[in-house]
């Protein structure tokens, strides 16, 4: 592991990729303060850039692209009450209050430390995990890669929201059919070309990304009114930041809150489909119960421990996440899956292997991970109030160049204007679909996933001898097959329970 | 509710799996592999099944019946920008990068609100070049910066 550790440092702490570093975590504070604009539009802006890079610096540029993204979300949920991304929404539930009463700097400075605490404790958690796991999964088989990819598919699903979980398997299934237009991998045979050479390779997973998400999030933003009065009012009403000092006392009570929202973000993050949305509320609901009647009556007037908690998770999470991405290959959240597509564009197969073939990329990120979370917390912080003014630009000129940034980011991978009529195409039906609360990023996971799963079963069959026994032949196969359906049936079970107990309660009360 | 968000999304997106199990009849599959237990057909075909079960699951048990709200949003304005993408995707070969998009962020910037010619050109022209430069001086890539008939 220390041998790791300083590969993972020596390609890490090249001027090249310190610089990518500051420069990812600036990015993505930008990108992520934009309301609307999260993670994932942040990274999936950054792939035609990293894409000419090499692979280790364009995945520590992404990863730092995404804390800075995180971070970004909470700047604009902690000022204005406009969350970039869900995973800062529980943020603004004590960061604003914090705001209104004269302690933006405070809140910023909270947020900020949480952050970073989060950050760099789930990184030392993943250090230690992500080798073991690495280890264990090389003695994985086909059949058993098949049956991980289900259960990351089942579980996105389960975490969905209630009256969501259909919704979110079908748009998994709509993902999957994506991942099939273009050449079969191994007959050779068109499949949903509709004549048209230009889908021949496929539909490019930018493409899709781009279209689904940022250029989506910005027709979005032209459909809805515009809110730039009540923005920039806000804005002028945070321009007086106040003090960023965090005192003693301050500090004492947000220590032990860190450390368990770390665990619990981490562990939350580690499960596929979970990730930091989940982890921030759990957090956040944790430490009110916690925190007893007292304090608990403070939560969402402005309470420190309510700042702390959803923001040490989130970090804590966004590294869990990488913990499958990078053992298994298989990413537990939207963001880790558009990774994982960039990684695969560079030619790098996440999974067991990637520790053993690829270690400079393997440690690199973990270390990037905690240079990103000092970068933040040195930089950033301080130069807050500066960032801060893009949330002043007004949308008229933003979002005509989110528009512009996305379409230019595919056409310079692909020098095919098609693409760009595909995307319109596509960000029309996200528009759509989003209206209506369909949910887009299982649709993205599905897409990334099926290539692979199709793969992998059709391997499976073939050393099965075309037989299907597989799928209860091989313990471990049949363990992950269990753990996702129950996954899938679980959440369903659990609601009708608790439905028949209240039901029975009503009657015993009744009779 | 008849007429809910989940129901109109179910419905689409039905149609949508019942065109792609049709179109998965025209995969063409090679004789040899007819009888195999896997071919180019097979995962399209699990697909079709799950896809129009689920959506089929959707339509008989929505999550939620909230009806679609239509009233103050600006659709014309997402048409216009949409058309604007798709001509910017048509106009970059034959205009060039720098005429094209300098005329896409300008008609963006536009249709957005913006009046004054001066905020509309100082924004927009030297955004392109500059991008531009960064792009094929600091990136080396390369891409079309003028019109066919301004070409050297």
């Amino acid at each position: 592991m220390i041998e790791g550790i300083l590969i993972g440092l020596g390609t890490a702490l090249t001027p090249t990729n310190i610089l990518f570093v500051f420069a990812g975590c600036l990015i993505g504070t930008f990108i992520g303060m934009l309301p609307g604009l999260g993670p994932m539009s942040a990274i999936a802006l950054m792939i035609p850039v990293a894409a000419s890079l090499e692979p280790a610096t364009g995945i520590i540029l992404m990863a730092a692209v995404y804390y800075g993204a995180i971070f970004g979300g909470s700047t604009s949920s902690i000022l204005i009450n406009a969350p970039g991304v869900a995973s800062t929404v529980a943020t603004s539930f004590d960061g604003y209050p914090l705001a209104k009463q004269g302690k933006a700097g405070k809140a910023l400075a909270i947020a900020a430390y949480s952050s970073f605490s989060g950050g760099v404790i789930a990184a030392i958690f993943l250090l230690v995990a992500a080798p073991f796991l690495a280890a264990v999964s090389l003695s994985f088989h086909s059949a058993d890669y098949f049956a991980l990819m289900v259960l990351g598919l089942t579980a996105v699903a389960a975490f969905a929201g209630k009256g969501d979980v259909l919704k979110a398997l079908l748009m998994t299934v709509i993902g999957l059919m994506l991942s099939t237009v273009g050449t079969d991998q191994t007959q050779g045979v068109p499949r949903f070309t509709l004549g048209l050479i230009d889908l021949t390779d496929g539909i490019s997973f930018l493409l899709l990304v781009m279209a689904t998400f940022a250029l989506s999030e910005a027709l979005i933003a032209i459909l809805k009114p515009s809110g730039d009065d009540k923005r920039q009012e806000e804005m002028e009403a945070s321009t007086n930041l106040g003090s960023m000092k965090v005192t003693g006392a301050e500090a004492r009570e947000m220590a032990p809150v860190i450390g368990r929202s770390s665990i619990l973000g981490f562990i939350i993050g580690v499960l596929p489909g979970a990730g930091a949305t989940i982890a921030s509320f759990l957090a956040y609901g944790t430490e009110q119960r916690l925190a007893g009647p007292e304090k608990g009556k403070q939560f969402g007037k402005g309470s420190i421990r309510g700042l702390s908690a959803p923001e040490t998770a989130n970090n804590a999470a966004a590294t869990g996440s990488f913990v499958p991405l990078l053992t298994l290959g298989i990413p537990g959240s939207g963001t880790t899956a558009i990774m994982l597509g960039a990684l695969i564009g560079y030619g790098i197969q996440p999974g067991p292997r990637l520790y053993i073939d690829q270690p400079a990329v393997f440690w690199s990120v973990i270390v990037s991970m905690w240079i990103g979370n000092i970068v933040l917390l040195v930089l950033n912080l301080p130069l807050i109030p500066y960032i801060a003014r893009i949330l002043a630009i007004p949308s008229r000129f933003l979002l005509p160049l989110i528009l512009f940034f996305s379409l230019i980011g595919v056409y310079f991978v692909s020098f095919n204007t098609f693409d760009i009529q595909l995307m319109v195409l596509f960000g029309l039906i996200a528009v759509v679909l989003r209206f209506l609360d369909f949910p887009m990023a299982p649709m993205i996971l599905g897409f990334i996933l099926g290539g692979m799963m199709e793969e992998n079963l059709r391997r499976a069959l073939l050393i099965n001898n075309d037989s299907w026994s597989f799928l209860w032949q091989r313990p471990m196969t049949l363990t992950i097959l269990i753990i996702a359906a129950f996954c899938l049936f679980a959440p369903m079970l659990w609601a009708n329970f608790q439905r028949m107990r209240k039901g029975a309660d009503r009657a015993g009360e009744g009779g | 509710m008849l007429f809910s968000k989940d129901r109109i999304g179910g419905t689409l997106l039905l149609a949508f799996c019942i065109t792609y199990g049709i179109l998965s009849q025209n995969i063409t599959l090679l004789p040899i592999q007819a009888k195999a237990a896997f071919t180019a057909r097979t995962m399209p075909e699990v697909l079709m099944v799950l896809g129009i079960g689920l959506s089929v699951l959707v339509l008989i048990f929505p999550g939620s019946n909230e009806r679609p709200q239509l009233a103050g949003f600006n659709w014309g304005k997402a048409a216009l920008f949409l058309a604007l993408m798709s001509a910017y995707g048509l106009t970059i070969r034959p205009l060039g990068f720098l005429i094209s998009t300098s005329l896409f962020l300008i008609a963006g910037f536009a249709l957005l609100g913006e009046r004054s010619p001066v905020k509309l050109l100082l924004v927009s022209v030297p955004l392109v070049v500059c991008f531009w430069l960064l792009m094929t001086q600091g990136l080396d890539v390369f891409i079309e910066p003028l019109p066919w008939f301004l070409k050297g």
